[in-house]
């Protein structure tokens, strides 16, 4: 960020704050990289680290990959999660219990840029990606 | 986050070297679309296909009744493996005088009874609380509409003669549990079972169930909570109390007293989930879209659950000012409504907005109400535009 930046950020913020209380109540919220800028694609598979293979083992016995892909959780939140699952028959070793969490919470943090889904298959895909480009 | 960047890298060429990667997979390094073959469901976001969970991409809400293969699909377990019309059977019982079985052919001799509902998931929303929470992370298209038809839940009831002692009805299907996860089972209230518009419905827009939407017949719940609405029915239970089951605690449960994001909430200061809230979805223009200057058709959809739409505000200034958007003629007690806002656009950049307005006098809030497990996201929409 560049100097005159980081003052028209400062004073935007000064302004914000200005403002009353009831004025910020009733004006939305405007959800900054919510949607923009594109999220990251990532693979449909789990990244590489000591605890792919076992993480694999334990979760997609009942589910894939893409419902841990698309998590975005604090560590406290995985921990809660493993549990769980645990409690629900996941088979994870005591030893690899911490590395497991380790894993999942350094991998699919809360500062992670989105995780982009893919879609199925379209019954008329050359509608659809007109559609699209004029949207865009 | 840089070794996940450089494993992307370093994978491109390999993943498609090994050849073993699934079709959609190798697709995605090479930065093609990468889409997944389902049959039955068209152009549907993946947020699972294993077990299958689908959502209506927001562009689909442009018709007030939804296309069956546009219409967003939610399961908590695996689908059944095996579904023979042939042999299924729903069984009535629990707190009944006359407890009995149907076969397909005989609920199907029972009096129809349709009903345009907006189905939508309790979760819709979810990826865009902050802090974030665990669970579907559902964009904004966990939600469809469609005329579900089938025999009155009530008249069925009455057959087995409820007895006083019946204070809630359970509802059980065919999804198949893995592990030891607990088996999606969840009740509702006698009055709601009872409500004339509450069904077990065997088909949708005219044709019967899909697979996907609970063949050969679910619970129809109008207004409430996807999560309601039962699919492969087998059982109904009357109970003398509410069913208890993960799915009705801790699950589905939302705080009795909304608190600050990321607060911790007691189990004792939750209620389970029931009725939709007030909510509007912008469906064109698509967010981060570069349109011409000039005119430009703000729509989208508006429901309330078991209240009605009575007015969808649009904001083209950040929430400054807001302007009427004109409601579609196609309603429903339970339906969504389309509006539509003709705007004079001007070249910029801006962040449209849209708030709906119900019966009971509810708007929807300028910011999300947090809650730990993601429900009911329901803040005024927005969509940042470039217009050239």
């Amino acid at each position: 960020m560049s100097h005159s930046a980081v003052k028209s950020f400062a004073l935007t913020s000064l302004l914000a704050l200005a403002t009353s209380l009831s004025a910020q109540e009733q004006k939305p919220q405007i959800i900054e990289g919510l949607q923009n800028p594109p999220p990251v694609r990532f693979p449909d598979d789990l990244p590489p680290g000591p605890m792919r293979g076992k993480a694999t083992t334990s979760c997609q016995e009942c589910h894939e990959a893409r419902i841990i892909l698309q998590q975005r959780l604090s560590k406290a939140a995985w921990t809660k999660e493993v549990d769980k699952m645990i409690k629900w028959g996941a088979v994870v070793d005591a030893s690899d219990h911490d590395a497991l969490i380790d894993y999942l919470s350094t991998n699919f943090s809360p500062d992670q840029p989105r995780y982009e889904p893919p879609r199925t298959s379209s019954e008329k895909a050359s509608g659809k990606n007109s559609e699209k480009k004029t949207a865009k | 986050m840089n070794s996940r960047r450089n494993f992307l890298k370093q994978m491109s060429g390999a993943a498609l070297a090994v050849g073993a990667a699934p079709s959609f997979l190798s697709s995605a390094f090479a930065g093609q679309s990468r889409s997944i073959d389902i049959p039955g469901e068209d152009d549907m976001i993946v947020r699972s296909f294993r077990f299958v969970d689908l959502e209506t991409p927001v562009e689909y809400f442009n018709t007030w009744l939804t296309p069956v293969p546009h219409f967003f699909v939610r399961n908590h377990m695996h689908e059944p493996s095996e579904l023979d019309p042939g042999t299924w059977q729903l069984t009535v019982g629990g707190e009944v005088e006359k407890p009995f079985t149907l076969n397909l052919s005989e609920l199907s001799k029972l009096e129809v009874h349709s009903v345009v509902n907006t189905l939508e998931c309790a979760g819709n929303g979810r990826s865009m609380h902050r802090p974030q929470v665990p669970g579907i992370q559902w964009g904004k298209g966990a939600v469809s509409t469609a005329r579900f038809s089938g025999p009155r839940l009530r008249d069925v009831l009455q057959r087995a003669a409820v007895k006083p002692a019946g204070k809630h009805v359970m509802f059980r299907g065919l999804d198949e549990v893995p592990g030891k996860v607990p088996p999606f089972i969840r009740s509702i209230p006698i009055e709601k079972a009872l409500d004339a518009d509450t069904l077990v419905a065997t088909h949708m827009n005219g044709t019967p169930l899909t697979k996907h939407h609970g063949f050969p017949a679910r619970a129809l719940v109008p207004g409430w909570i996807g999560a309601a609405s039962c699919k492969w029915l087998t059982d109904i239970k009357v109970l003398d109390s509410e069913f208890v089951g993960n799915f009705m605690s801790p699950g589905y449960r939302f705080p009795n007293q909304p608190g600050k994001p990321g607060e911790v909430v007691k189990p004792e200061d939750t209620h389970p989930l029931t009725a939709l809230s007030v909510k509007s979805v912008i469906s064109g223009p698509l967010d981060g879209a570069t349109l011409r200057s000039g005119k430009v058709s703000v729509h989208g959809a508006a429901w309330a659950g078991e209240a009605d739409i009575v007015k969808v505000e649009i904001s083209t200034d950040g929430g400054t000012s807001w302007k009427a958007a004109a409601l579609g003629h196609e309603q429903s007690h339970y339906a969504w409504r389309l509006w539509s806002y003709d705007w004079k656009a001007r070249s910029g950049d801006y962040t449209i907005l849209s708030r709906a307005t119900d019966s009971q006098g509810r708007t929807q809030p300028s910011t999300p109400v947090w809650n730990p497990s993601g429900y009911l996201y329901n803040a005024a929409d927005q969509v940042k535009i470039h217009v050239a």
